[in-house]
């Protein structure tokens, strides 16, 4: 039985999680169950691996329809939420999840907002009333343990410069530089889906990671979940890519109290202490706007939007003019006051 | 009606004044006889009698323009005294001044025997032109001095005294905040970075660094070394600008106190 619903005890509805209690509750009766103490039905399943590639609403017969890295939905026809056990289970099942705090509607709100907030947006996008879709998806990310073992070697000189007689003196001493340095990440997050954008992803960052629970599946009941395109094995470099910056600044911060620092010779070696599957809450919003289509993600718990918002040419001249005014005005007020005339 | 009758003869008095300097014979006549209104004062001979109207000319224009008394002395120093001296001396005999005798001035002082030069503004002219106003006035004039373009140079002078009596006292007339050219392109600048913020920063900025997931408990340096090596001296002669120059400002042995500037070319 790889699909799993949840069928209310009381009424028989459809239950779905409810990202203001964080529970999961029913529409029609309003029962609400605690996740943390009902029984997931994912662990009582034995799930072979000949298992039937097409999948069957419980409550309709209808077949769902999914894309392969789906691994919960909602029946196209019937709307009940469902999950699929085979993509959840095995190497597949995810540690950890970090449940929905933000509503659809509560998004949506947000969204509108941020949208006539826009500096730059064009009036016609502001009123956000060609919102194509928004979705509440579960986004599959490793988050690594990293351990760095730095060594760096370098050569720094300390200058120092005075005058004697008629003779400007410049002493440089100069200095060997070597630093030891173990540098720990935790919980690095980097997005495992094929789908989503990694630059999009990484600016949502942070997710609060106090929020992190272990995983249930109630919790994607009435989202969409998607299971990792990439494992932790192939998502390493990017791992590592993203921590570079950090270790680099790292380093400087080390060196400190030269007037040059030349490090020539930098040794980083990362391994990989840990690494868990988690899902993460993203609602992506879909708008159409003069036929072209934009993506907006926000954080499932923090609210933080981002994508690239359409951009008006008449708002940029606007700006552009009014800034470069008011700051020539500014400067010509300034010259004035110190006597300089309008000139 | 007693001010506008005031300003009409004001008015009749200064356009008597322009028609009687206008004549340039009674000008050199005037200049001749040593009269309090002569401003050029070339006993050096530097100039021919051409470069000399347009000269006095201007010095009065801007004079009268500002309400300042330029004064241009160039002497042979026959009895070898000190420029400055020359300066002081020169205003506690002659004293020229556009409000009074021994009034606002800015004088400038020419020793051809000693090759030396002095700017000096009295009362009005000190407060206008304080040390560093005139050395910045000396600085444009020297290459030309050097050159032997006088004609130039006291154009130069008279003209740049002419720009700087437009900037309050104590403000540096050359900063580059009051080049028209300067603020438009920050002004520009300035409106382009701020759109190219906006614009970039529409899309959501990253909001985490380093520090977000650093396991500070584990991180650190194990071991670290600054071994010095050695010290590498190197001694540069200060080269002295060729063209001298120092002191200040002072007062005349009259009690009239000035600024200055001193160099020589």
């Amino acid at each position: 039985m790889p699909v799993i619903e949840y069928k209310c005890p009381n009424c028989g509805g459809g239950m779905e999680f409810d990202s203001g209690t964080g529970m999961l509750s029913c529409p029609s009766c309003g029962r609400k169950d605690d996740i943390g103490q009902i029984p997931d039905p994912l662990k009582q399943q034995v799930f072979t691996e000949d298992e039937v590639k097409e999948y069957h609403c419980e409550s309709c017969g209808a077949v769902i329809v999914t894309e392969p890295e789906t691994s919960a939905t909602s029946c196209s026809f019937c709307g009940s939420a469902v999950v699929l056990s085979e993509r959840l289970t095995g190497k597949l099942a995810p540690a950890q999840v970090i449940p929905f705090a933000i509503s659809k509607e509560e998004a949506m709100a947000a969204f509108k907002k941020w949208c006539r907030k826009g500096r730059l947006t064009p009036k016609g996008f502001m009123t956000a009333d060609r919102v194509q879709g928004i979705t509440g998806v579960y986004v599959p990310f490793w988050l690594y343990d990293l351990h760095n073992d730095i060594d760096v070697h370098g050569h720094g000189t300390k200058v120092r410069s005075y005058t004697r007689g008629d003779y400007r003196i410049t002493e440089t001493e100069h200095y060997e530089i070597y630093r030891k340095i173990r540098l720990d990440y935790a919980r690095l997050p980097v997005d495992a889906s094929q789908k989503m954008n990694d630059e999009l992803m990484d600016k949502l960052e942070p997710f609060p990671y106090d929020r992190l629970k272990p995983f249930k599946t109630p919790y994607l009941a009435g989202y969409i979940a998607e299971k990792y395109s990439y494992t932790d094995e192939e998502l390493t470099p990017r791992a590592k890519e993203k921590t570079a910056p950090y270790v680099e600044s790292y380093i400087a911060s080390t060196v400190s109290g030269y007037t040059t620092v030349n490090l020539s010779d930098k040794q980083v070696h990362t391994q990989v202490k840990r690494s868990d599957y988690v899902l993460l809450p993203v609602w992506m919003v879909y708008y159409d706007y003069n036929r072209k289509p934009y993506i907006f993600a926000m954080n499932g718990q923090t609210g933080k939007i981002v994508g690239k918002p359409p951009i008006s040419k008449g708002k940029v001249a606007a700006w552009f003019a009014g800034i470069s005014g008011i700051t020539f005005l500014s400067l010509k007020l300034v010259a004035w006051m110190m006597g300089g005339g309008w000139l | 009606m007693i001010r506008r009758m005031k300003s009409f003869w004001l008015t009749t008095a200064l356009g008597l004044m322009v028609l009687w300097l206008m004549v340039p014979a009674a000008a050199q006549q005037a200049a001749a006889s040593g009269d309090a209104s002569r401003l050029i004062y070339d006993d050096a001979r530097l100039l021919n009698q051409a470069d000399y109207d347009e000269l006095d000319a201007m010095a009065r224009e801007y004079g009268a323009k500002h309400e300042i008394e330029i004064i241009i002395l160039t002497t042979e120093n026959p009895e070898n005294r000190d420029v400055v001296q020359l300066t002081e001396d020169f205003y506690d005999a002659q004293g020229p001044g556009y409000d009074k005798a021994h009034g606002d001035t800015i004088m400038l002082t020419m020793d051809m025997r000693n090759r030396d030069i002095y700017l000096a503004g009295f009362y009005k002219g000190e407060e206008y032109f304080d040390d560093a106003r005139l050395d910045r006035i000396r600085e444009k004039m020297t290459p030309l001095l050097s050159a032997g373009e006088y004609r130039q140079a006291f154009e130069t002078f008279i003209k740049t005294v002419d720009r700087y009596m437009n900037y309050k006292p104590g403000f540096n007339p050359d900063n580059i905040l009051f080049n028209l050219w300067f603020q438009l392109g920050a002004a520009l600048a300035i409106g382009g970075i701020a759109v190219g913020v906006m614009a970039y920063r529409s899309g959501g900025r990253v909001t985490v660094n380093g520090g977000t997931y650093e396991d500070s408990g584990n991180s650190g340096v194990l071991q670290r070394e600054d071994r010095y090596i050695r010290t590498t001296v190197t001694k540069r002669k200060i080269e002295k600008s060729s063209s001298s120059s120092g002191g200040g400002g002072g007062t005349t042995s009259g009690g009239h106190s000035h600024s200055g500037s001193r160099g020589s070319f």
